[in-house]
């Protein structure tokens, strides 16, 4: 194209430039994406309160597990350390209220009806011979709530001091 | 501000932010659609700041600037909608009689025939006069935009002037009467 043609050129299409220069999108368009802005910061905060939650839970368990765990080997220390006396216990079985969140807690040792060994699925292994009055110990882990969360049943083995 | 901060905290649920990047923005990218695909210029301006909210970390400021991310955005909704322009091969309507009297060839009477003009263009070459005579980007702007080398930015955009003079000198002179709707 020569110069002069190609100037009339730009300049009819600075003009289409100007014409157009006020034309907008309309109004709904960025009301519709407002509107999905709004709705996204809904569902982020929604999905922030469930992880906050869920974290705040695993926190007790992990809590009220450890200082379950610590007390248990303090229990057990003296016995072991002495070489005197061990005990043989069945793991911790969950009881209706386990699922239940717990901040603090304690185990208990407690002589509990042989017969809530049978509950348990557990055989005792005296039980032809036992009377149906006899008791077994059980350690129970009972939440500051005062609901058991877990029972464990415990037989005492007496061992002499090994010496060389 | 910032407008790397701007689009970070508009994706972030801002609505402050969101405003002013939609304030800036709009205009150009509503105008390039409306250019490239009419019908549906509406919804890739939609789509465009949808993506800002719904991507945040889409925009990377290393590959370009927020304008090019956004213009990037609508034209890969163009093309969804009007399909992929490519480059035409040499046709005849690139071919320019230089003889022919200069105020018989641009017959510019009204804004609205050189907005036909312009709208009949072959979307590859439309698109680059779109943005460098229209959106007065520059060619290191455009090409960034439209992804190609500024020669061949240049070169389509010197086909698409040729093409266009040829249709205004060709179009009857009451070729359309006002704006589109």
């Amino acid at each position: 194209m020569t110069l002069n043609r190609d100037a009339r050129l730009r300049d009819a299409l600075r003009a289409l430039g100007r014409d157009d220069a006020e034309r907008a999108a309309p109004a709904y368009v960025e009301a519709h994406v407002i509107g999905e802005i709004r709705r996204l910061a809904r569902d982020r905060r929604i999905r922030t309160a469930r992880r906050g939650a869920a974290l705040a839970v695993a926190a007790v368990v992990v809590v009220a597990a450890t200082v379950a765990l610590i007390r248990v080997r303090r229990s057990e220390r003296p016995a072991d350390a002495a070489g005197v006396a061990q005990e043989i216990t069945t793991a911790f079985l969950p009881l209706p209220y386990a699922g239940v969140p717990v901040s603090n807690g304690a185990i208990v040792r407690l002589r509990v009806p042989r017969t809530a060994l049978a509950s348990f699925g557990l055989l005792a292994p005296d039980a032809s011979d036992a009377g149906s009055d006899a008791t077994v110990t059980a350690d129970v882990i009972v939440g500051d709530d005062g609901l058991a969360r877990a029972v464990r049943f415990v037989r005492a083995s007496v061992h002499k001091e090994q010496t060389r | 501000m910032d407008e790397g901060i701007l689009i970070a905290r508009a994706g972030r649920g801002d609505e402050e932010a969101f405003a002013q990047l939609y304030a800036r923005h709009q205009g150009p990218l509503y105008r390039y659609a409306l250019h490239m695909c009419p019908q549906a210029a509406d919804d890739v301006v939609q789509e465009a700041f949808l993506a800002v909210i719904q991507r945040p970390d889409g925009y990377d400021a290393s590959r370009g600037t927020v304008a090019q991310y956004l213009f990037g955005i609508a034209r890969r909704q163009v093309k969804r909608r009007i399909g992929d322009f490519r480059e035409t091969p040499v046709t005849d309507v690139d071919g320019v009689d230089e003889n022919t009297p200069l105020d018989e060839l641009i017959q510019i009477d009204s804004v609205a025939r050189v907005r036909a003009a312009v709208d009949a263009l072959p979307p590859v070459f439309r698109e680059v006069v779109v943005l460098c005579d229209l959106q007065e980007m520059t060619y290191h702007e455009a090409a960034a935009v439209v992804g190609c080398p500024i020669g061949t930015l240049r070169s389509r955009l010197h086909r698409g002037r040729v093409q266009l003079a040829n249709r205004l000198a060709a179009a009857p002179a009451a070729v359309g009467s006002g704006r589109r709707p």
